[in-house]
């Protein structure tokens, strides 16, 4: 048994640490055409989400997803949903489909964007308590108090898995509602939805809710980039630490500004899929703002050599070029 | 008795005769004076790169004049703008040709007197005189004039002229980077679209505007190649490159693209040759304040580069020269109001031109020069500003205050709209660079 569990870690060790490997390659692939971080990202966001579904394989995937969520972004911040998370390659998908139908993005007014990032919060708590209402509400009938951990883990409610929620990749290896064939369907959240509302509605509405669901967060991010994104709790549970003022020093992967290069065009600040005003506003020196997805989009389009960088650890991955030319230099 | 209509706001009713009598004068000295600029930068470099004949060509007001002429016969029309703001890509798009018709005329500024006082910039007196009797072609040419609302004297400038042609003012905000200012220019930018497809009748579709951004990003590529040319050891004369940068203000942007483009083929050429143009140990200097205009307002960058000790401009920060292209269009979605947004933002945000002001003041440009003094490894500043140009004179201090706190000498180099102080200034400016050149002797 225990071998058992030991060789599928070590399957998944060896499946994650290829999967790094790839992106690791195609980064360094790639070096020289900066100016392709948009195509790069849907590159790796591809392989991500394929290596999302062979997790899912395994009956470890929990404890993998949630070193995922807590361990990594202290160091790596949002990476994760902007260059991983498989609900932002659908909604950038959806924003592929609006830029070929010539269809312009609206952008929220700002302090709406503003309001929505302290309101995230909120959010995040009531998404994490409902469930545990809804338990002590409903509890199991074999019921126990060392059993509680059990349950909040993989339990009927699974608070937990509210953070797995935007990591439900479009094909799933387990059975669904929604099948074609022998492939299964799913999306964010509605594994989640359909749980809850079962509670307490029929079968009949628990679908449309879920439908309903799946259709506001596509015309949603059809009208505004990475709309999930500003709300996202998983996103808010990565990004929190990074608010505080301490843990300044933590994110090793974070983008660089240049005052002295920078002449304020606003292209950063246009460019931004969650309208994230910090690189704009903020005047040098690391800018780790608890929004952004680090998608890097603003150092792509940043036209002033060198004013924008992804650094991690103090070592410049990439910087923003003269994108008027492929430049030489490095 | 004339109707208040017809009759001129401001200027003064002059016998045609007269108007003929100083216009061939004025031309003749003109005519000569470029000449004798071009003459004066062969002469400072010999061995003088083959692509600036092209400039040179292009330099004499004739040669485009005839271009120009051809093209508005075949039914394009020309538009005039008074001020960099401009947004020439929709000129572009709506396949109009953008010219600047700023003068540098000394001859004419006096003649700007007759309408307005001598405390007026002498820029904007000396495009009164040229309109006043019809010297510069540029002017003359264009079909309707875009005058951007920035210092007091182009708001004015732009309301003396339309007694001759139909202007159309922009109101630039004076805050750039607020929510607000975004949305007004946004719309003046929006209003510029109409009127200018109304005067050409051609629609700007998505397609037109984005090659037209296309055609404007080329020139700052090219633009950009000359300058980061410029960085290293002097390949070029100074005024050789503004006369590059000027010329873009009413050359055909395909082609004076496609000869920087050239002229840059040559230069790195001769940098791999090491065929520098002065010896390496040249004073580097930059100029920055009030836009220096060809033919006449060349007298800074000659008497810099002629002097003895002799100095070498590596950059500058004038709104007639590097400022001009430094900037692209950056778009994020090929649709027609992010393009529009994109044009906006382009000519209001990046713009470090003194008219604006916010919390932090006018920073983004002390920021630009600095970037420019450690890249370009600048030596010395010169602060130029002609009388009457207020927003350049009262941002001095604030520059001398940063300049001064990183160790880079400034001179503020006042002058006018004259030949006289040639003689005055070439003093002043030699004393400069001496002490610039003790200094990198040490």
């Amino acid at each position: 048994m225990i071998m058992q569990l030991l060789g599928e870690m070590l399957k998944l060790i060896v499946l994650s640490g290829l999967a790094l490997a790839g992106v690791l390659v195609i980064l360094i692939w790639k070096k020289g055409l900066a100016t392709k971080v948009t195509y790069l990202r849907f590159l790796v966001q591809a392989v991500a989400m394929v290596a999302v579904f062979y997790l899912f394989t395994y009956p470890v995937w929990q404890l993998i997803v949630l070193i995922i969520i807590f361990f990594l972004p202290l160091f790596l911040g949002r990476f994760f949903c902007g260059w991983l998370c498989p609900f932002g390659l659908i909604m950038d998908a959806i924003t592929l489909i609006r830029r070929a139908t010539k269809v312009r993005y609206r952008l929220l007014p700002n302090k709406l964007n503003k309001f929505l990032h302290k309101f995230r919060y909120v959010l995040f708590l009531v998404f994490l308590f409902v469930p545990l209402v809804l338990f002590l509400l409903d509890p199991p009938s074999s019921f126990n108090t060392s059993f509680l951990l059990a349950m909040l883990l993989s339990g009927p409610f699974e608070p937990l898995r509210i953070l797995v929620g935007p990591i439900i990749p479009l094909i799933v290896p387990w059975e669904g509602p929604l099948a074609i064939g022998e492939v299964y369907f799913s999306y964010p959240y509605v594994q989640e939805a359909i749980l809850y509302s079962e509670l307490v509605f029929s079968d009949f509405l628990v679908n449309i809710i879920a439908g309903i669901f799946v259709l506001l967060t596509f015309v949603g991010s059809f009208f505004l980039r990475r709309v999930w994104c500003r709300f996202c709790p998983t996103g808010t549970s990565i990004a929190a630490v990074n608010r505080f003022k301490g843990f300044k020093w933590a994110p090793l992967l974070h983008i660089d500004k240049d005052e002295q290069k920078c002449t304020k065009c606003g292209i950063c600040k246009r460019v931004c899929p969650v309208q994230v005003t910090e690189v704009y506003e903020q005047k040098e020196g690391k800018i780790t703002g608890s929004m952004c997805t680090l998608c890097t989009r603003c150092v792509e389009m940043c036209p002033y050599e060198g004013c924008l960088k992804v650094k991690i650890g103090g070592k410049t991955l990439f910087k923003s070029r003269n994108w008027l030319e492929t430049s030489t230099t490095e | 008795m004339k109707s208040r209509n017809e009759e001129k706001k401001y200027m003064p009713e002059i016998s045609k005769k007269e108007i003929e009598e100083l216009r061939k004068t004025i031309e003749a000295t003109s005519r000569k004076i470029v000449a004798e600029n071009i003459e004066k930068m062969k002469k400072a470099d010999l061995n003088r790169p083959k692509g600036m004949k092209y400039f040179d060509e292009i330099a004499d007001f004739a040669t485009r004049e005839k271009e120009i002429r051809a093209s508005k016969k075949e039914g394009k029309k020309v538009i005039g703008y008074t001020c960099l703001f401009a947004p020439i890509e929709l000129i572009l798009a709506a396949d109009a040709i953008p010219v600047r018709v700023n003068s540098g005329w000394y001859d004419a500024s006096k003649l700007g007197d007759r309408v307005v006082p001598v405390e007026v910039c002498p820029m904007v007196r000396s495009t009164i005189g040229a309109k006043m009797i019809a010297l510069s072609p540029y002017l003359e040419l264009s079909d309707a004039l875009i005058s951007v609302l920035t210092c007091d004297g182009m708001t004015k400038l732009g309301e003396i002229l339309s007694d001759y042609k139909p202007v159309w003012a922009m109101t630039l905000p004076r805050v750039k980077d607020s929510e607000q200012s975004k949305r007004l220019w946004s719309e003046e930018i929006k209003s510029a679209k109409g009127q200018i497809e109304e005067l050409t009748g051609n629609k700007i579709k998505r397609k037109q505007l984005k090659s037209a951004i296309g055609l404007t990003q080329k020139a700052t590529k090219a633009f950009r190649r000359l300058q980061e040319l410029r960085k290293g050891n002097p390949v070029i004369m100074g005024r050789d490159a503004m006369l590059v940068n000027q010329t873009y203000m009413w050359d055909s942007i395909e082609r004076w693209t496609e000869k920087t483009e050239a002229l840059c083929d040559e230069l790195e050429k001769r940098a791999s040759k090491k065929n520098w143009v002065c010896p390496p140990d040249t004073p580097r200097v930059m100029v920055t304040g009030t836009p220096m205009i060809w033919p006449d307002n060349w007298k800074v960058p000659t008497l810099v580069e002629e002097a003895n000790p002799q100095g070498v401009l590596v950059a500058d920060e004038l709104c007639s020269g590097e400022r001009l292209l430094y900037d692209p269009v950056g778009v994020d979605e090929w649709s027609m109001s992010d393009m529009l947004t994109a044009i906006a933002e382009r000519y209001l945000m990046a713009s470090t031109c003194p008219c604006f002001t916010s919390e932090d003041g006018n920073e983004d440009r002390i920021n630009w020069m600095l970037n420019k003094i450690k890249e370009w490894k600048i030596q010395g500043v010169i602060y130029y500003v002609v009388r009457g140009c207020m927003l350049y004179a009262m941002e001095y201090t604030r520059v001398k205050k940063v300049l001064d706190g990183i160790g880079v000498p400034v001179y503020y180099l006042d002058t006018e709209y004259t030949r006289e102080d040639v003689g005055q200034m070439k003093t002043r400016v030699e004393a400069f660079l001496e002490m610039l050149s003790a200094r990198i002797d040490i």
